[in-house]
């Protein structure tokens, strides 16, 4: 079975390479049932592969397919581990469900077939990722998930505002990928190999503290470009451009999750650096305060969903960087759950409101759509950390072990806490604007709920996203530690550094953070209850003093544009005109007219006449027998 | 005793048979052309399969058969196989231009299968008269190919230039033959071999002058610089649909029996032959890739960019024993992917067009978007751009080369890859960012492609793709098909 893994990663591919070429020939539903099935086959192939692992016999298992560029130790070589496992569960599982979610979705658009190509061609490509024995591999599914999430994002390519966030996303997520990529070179320089396995296990025996936090740094810089944290989160609100389906499965539940992972896989090389590993907590904390504020402000249903992505992610980067790898992971399969369900809801409300995206024209959906409604509901009580739903567990372990590690750790916990709270506010008032309250949608627009092929993948969905928590309670139980027994093979040596506290400090720690969330959640309700038409207060109406620079996301993309973008366009200008003008095209001029005086002379031997060519031939003769017959002599 | 094995000369006897048949029942019945394409395809099956069976008996037990004239060792089978292989596609190429022969179809196969023993032998030769011989086999066959469009002034002189040249270069590589049996007493290489390693020479000059005649000789038939000047008129001249496998075969053969004797023969005086080699391989790089730039036809810029190539397959070579794994790499990868080039030249001038403006393909995605997608990336792969096998090509030669000692060979390698985009790249831009032009009234409408080219084109990009990723099956191979 696990010999075979390669399947996993074959199905959608082969998938994408069909739907290439004759998906716009099938059209609808056929392209998306052909991508739904490989990618549902895939899910249902990693599930049994993984049997082994859940009766606890399993061992992980290197399945080397081809050598690709063997003196780096770079092949094509899978891992089968728990950890590649879970991720694998978690991109078929959602991506089957937002897959079959597209079918409706996508209905009535022109590139229905070529959705299905790409969003099968992003699925092999984060298979890839997750499934890579080596950094090789790693890079080339870190690189192939950002050119199809580039692709997705601007799939409407005819609106200037998808094809611009496109490219945002793929110039910011460079950025990244050459600190990732330095990272990579350092890690051969120092083993002479990039295979996780020579490099993970014990790699102290290698490098010293100080060029482990080199390396974790630079990786560090490529995870947070890709999982959108402070400094490199601004790419990702504008990545909502992509059709919402897109949103939930790429921008909420997957790649960007990709950083969470590589942190977690590189987990030996972390714990060698104190100094990384609290970077990597410090900017997850930060990363969650501060998106969560700008969730506040915003408008937009996505963006709202958007900007919690951000802090939810920074949740999980506070968690493999107070070395609680295993919490970290929870996290982002629970998230991977409710913000895909979200997601998917929020797509739903668009849909039935004729592509509407501004919550100030929504408001009392509840009764037009009860089912996406109630999985809204389980959505929002996942995410604010409401017993016992799956974002609970998993957000309060991180907690909890970040108040047990101390020191500055403490103070990282207290931001966390705040985050909890403002999370129960944004997602409270997005209810209320959205579902709840007075009606306030445009003349003419007449909801409706969405049909069943929607609306079952967010049921699903809702499912997931209220029961995976129990899988891994603190509490004394038949399914106490399931999730953390499953994971523990591939954090062997450096679980036992996270200090998971004990005795009655949990029940403490818990007691405060739902009591953070109900604060919240009530604060919202008293100022939305009577949210009327066009009355958004208070964060976005009144804009004034501190509200408007949080409202327009601190001003981060001006500053960016500015400072860096404006002079980048600069120098990119200098070269373009005057420097490529001048030195570049000038000496391609100069070689051009020198190889052109160079063909001039030798155009005169290309008479056509034998003679002559036999002449050119006959010179040659000549050199070479003086050089052969000088050597023989001399 | 065991001097006559027939398994050596299995895949020669496959292919005459096949040769004797068509002309035979040719002469005698006027057979269809499915008939012909059943006898051809039937003999090259047969060579084919010998081909494998001497690589399975080689690659356990290489012997030298026939009193010293043939090889029987993996470097020989696996000529032997992939000439087969290439003869084969080489045909499904020229199929539109056979079936425009009419009577004359018959000839033109034969000529192929004749070519193709000539080649099989020339890998396969341990002696210098079986080495002229089988040369001269494979030469005459493709002068006739050459000139088959008689009907056109251009083939004629293409035909008639390239006879008396390459019959210059035969007697080069004869006189170079004769004095090294001058110095050695022996005309078998490998009896060569054993005299240079057991006598040294006190004057080396007279074996030397004979070393560098006979890489002339041999250099000539591979287009090297500055022993190319027929090439671009040549392939320019002869049809399209059989250009590829003139250069492609050439090529392939004509680095066997060069790669042979370098490293059999004249191995104890690599020192002194390495140098030349490295020269007349940096002289093609320059040359070949200076005036690709300046053509204005498609088959000429192809020309000169064998020319170019031969030069980093000579690359290789500097390296030895060690090179020659690189360089059956390059030559194999090479030869299919110049066989593909011409075969869209011919759909889109026509098969037995000689002239090939780049004109003509401009906006040519837009009428054949398959055509121009495998010639895009045929191109790319001659340009050496990672992913395909065109890449690891340069750099497995250029790896060799360095570690032999010869980075200033290398970095002009580099160089001139780079100037090498330029002409490569124009084609890409001409078909899929220029408007459809004025077109000539050839070129005009969507071409016409059949089955056998399809199936032909199809098989050359997927093999260089293919290898452009996963090397490593040809690596193994390769690594193995040394000579005895």
């Amino acid at each position: 079975m696990v010999d075979y893994i390669w399947i996993i990663i074959a199905l959608p591919l082969t998938g994408a390479v069909f739907l290439h070429f004759f998906g716009t020939r099938m059209g609808e539903p056929a392209a998306g049932a052909v991508a739904s099935a490989t990618i549902g086959l895939s899910f249902l192939y990693a599930l049994a592969a993984a049997a082994d692992f859940f009766t606890g016999s399993g061992e992980a298992e290197a399945v080397h397919l081809f050598d690709w560029i063997p003196a780096l130790g770079a092949n094509a070589q899978l891992l089968w581990d728990p950890l590649s496992a879970v991720m694998t569960l978690t991109v078929t599982g959602v991506g089957t469900l937002i897959h079959v979610y597209s079918i409706g979705y996508m209905h009535g658009d022109p590139r229905y077939g070529r959705f299905f190509t790409n969003l099968n061609f992003f699925a092999a490509s984060m298979l890839i990722l997750v499934l890579a024995d080596n950094f090789g591999l790693l890079f080339v599914g870190w690189e192939l998930v950002g050119l199809s999430s580039y692709m997705l994002i601007s799939f409407w390519f005819t609106r200037p505002s998808a094809a611009a966030a496109g490219k945002k996303a793929f110039i910011v997520n460079r950025v990244g990928d050459v600190g990732f990529l330095v990272g990579l070179m350092l890690i051969l320089a120092n083993f002479n190999t990039l295979t996780y396995g020579a490099v993970l296990e014990n790699p102290a025996r290698f490098v010293t503290a100080g060029t482990a936090t080199a390396i974790t740094l630079l990786l560090l810089l490529g995870a947070v470009g890709k999982s959108a944290q402070i400094p490199l989160f601004f790419w990702l609100p504008d990545a909502m451009e992509g059709p919402t389906p897109v949103s939930a499965l790429i921008h909420a539940a997957t790649m960007v999750t990709a950083g969470v992972y590589m942190v977690a896989r590189t987990a030996s090389l972390f714990e060698l650096s104190s100094f990384s590993a609290g970077t990597v907590a410090t900017i997850g904390a930060f990363t969650a305060l501060f998106a969560a504020t700008i969730a506040l402000t915003q408008r937009d249903i996505k963006r709202v969903l958007a900007y919690s992505t951000i802090s939810q992610l920074g949740y999980m980067f506070l968690a493999v960087g107070s070395g609680a790898y295993i919490a970290g992971i929870f996290h982002l399969v629970t998230h991977a759950f409710f913000k895909a369900l979200l997601f998917l809801g929020s797509g739903s409300v668009i849909h039935a409101l004729n592509d509407e995206q501004d919550m100030a024209k929504m408001g009392g959906l509840r009764k037009v759509m009860p089912v996406t409604h109630a999985t809204m509901v389980v959505g929002w009580l996942a995410i604010i950390g409401i017993p016992p739903l799956a974002g609970f567990w998993s957000k309060d372990e991180i907690l909890a072990i970040a108040f047990g590690e101390g020191g500055w750790f403490t103070f990282l916990w207290v931001i966390g806490l705040i985050t909890a709270l403002l999370t129960a506010v944004y997602m409270t008032r997005w209810m209320y604007l959205t579902f709840w309250g007075e009606s306030r949608w445009e003349d003419g627009v007449e909801p409706h709920e969405s049909p069943p092929i929607m609306t079952v993948p967010l049921i699903g969905l809702a499912v997931g996203g209220a029961f995976f928590g129990l899988l891994n309670t603190p509490f004394r139980g038949p399914l106490r530690p399931a999730f953390e027994h499953f994971l523990e093979p591939s954090f062997e040596g450096v679980i036992a550094m996270a200090h998971i506290p004990s005795g009655a400090t949990p029940w403490n720690l818990a007691t405060i953070s739902v009591v953070a969330a109900a604060l919240g959640a009530l604060f919202a309700y008293r100022r939305y209850r009577g949210a009327r038409a066009y009355e958004i207060p208070p964060f976005a109406s009144k804009r004034t003093g501190v509200w408007r620079w949080v409202g327009a996301g601190y001003y981060v993309d001006d500053i960016i544009g500015n400072l860096l973008v404006l002079p980048g366009k600069l120098v990119a200008a200098w070269t373009a005109f005057v420097f490529d003008n001048e030195v570049i095209d000038g000496s391609v001029r100069a070689v051009g007219g020198g190889v052109r005086r160079i063909g001039g002379w030798l155009r005169p031997l290309q008479t056509g006449f034998v003679r002559s060519y036999a002449a050119v031939t006959f010179a040659g003769v000549v050199g070479l027998l003086v050089w052969f017959v000088a050597r023989g002599v001399g | 005793m065991t001097e006559i094995s027939y398994l050596a000369i299995g895949p020669v006897i496959a292919l005459t048979l096949g040769v004797v048949v068509i002309l035979m029942v040719e002469v005698s019945f006027k057979p269809s052309t499915s008939w012909l394409a059943a006898t051809a395809g039937s003999s090259l099956l047969g060579a084919f399969v010998l081909g494998v069976l001497q690589w399975a008996e080689a690659a356990e037990d290489p012997v030298i058969r026939f009193r010293g004239m043939l090889a029987l060792d993996p470097f020989a089978a696996f000529g032997a196989v992939v000439l087969t292989v290439l003869g084969a596609v080489a045909l499904l190429v020229a199929w539109p231009l056979v079936l425009q022969q009419g009577r004359r179809a018959a000839e033109f196969v034969a000529l192929v299968l004749l070519s193709l023993t000539g080649m099989i032998l020339m890998a396969a030769a341990a002696h210098f008269i079986m080495l002229f011989l089988a040369l001269e086999v494979a030469s005459i066959s493709l002068y006739v190919l050459a000139g088959f469009s008689r009907e056109t002034a251009e083939a004629g002189e293409a035909s008639v230039k390239y006879f008396l040249l390459g019959s210059f270069a035969s007697a080069i590589f004869l006189y170079g033959v004769a004095l090294s049996y001058a110095a050695t007493g022996s005309l078998s290489l490998y009896g060569t071999a054993a005299f240079l390693s057991e006598n040294l020479l006190l004057d080396s000059a007279a074996l030397l002058a004979g070393i560098g005649l006979l890489i002339v000789g041999l250099a000539f038939k591979v287009s090297a610089a500055p022993f190319h000047m027929w090439a671009p008129d040549v392939y320019q001249g002869a049809a399209s649909g059989v250009s590829g496998f003139m250069t492609a075969g050439a090529k392939i053969a004509g680095f066997a029996a060069l790669a042979r004797i370098a490293v059999t023969s004249y191995a104890p005086y690599i020192s002194d032959w390495a140098p030349a080699v490295g020269v007349i391989a940096a002289i093609s790089i320059v040359v070949g890739t200076l005036l690709a730039i300046a053509q204005s036809d498609i088959k000429r810029m192809l020309a000169y960019s064998s020319v170019a190539h031969a030069g980093f397959i000579l690359t290789g070579l500097v390296a030895g024993l060690d090179g020659v794994p690189f360089i059956w790499f390059y030559v194999v990868t090479y030869a299919f992917q110049v066989l593909g080039a011409f075969a869209v030249v011919s759909v889109v001038s026509g098969p037995a067009g000689t002239r090939s403006p780049l004109t003509d393909y401009a906006g040519l995605a837009q009428r054949a978007p398959a055509l121009a997608g495998s010639l895009a990336l045929l191109m790319l792969s001659m340009a050496g751009i990672p992913l395909t096998a065109g890449f690891l090509s340069k750099l497995y030669v250029f790896r060799e080369a360095v570690d032999a000692g010869y980075l200033w060979l290398v970095l002009i390698g580099a160089v001139a890859s780079v100037a090498g985009l330029f002409f490569y790249l124009r084609v890409i831009v001409l078909m899929y960012m220029n408007p459809q032009g004025e077109q000539t009234a050839g070129a005009a409408g969507s071409p016409g492609v059949s089955d056998s080219l399809r199936i032909a084109l199809t098989g050359v990009a997927v093999v260089t793709l293919a290898f452009g990723i996963v090397p490593g099956p040809l690596l193994d191979v390769v690594t193995t098909a040394l000579p005895l």
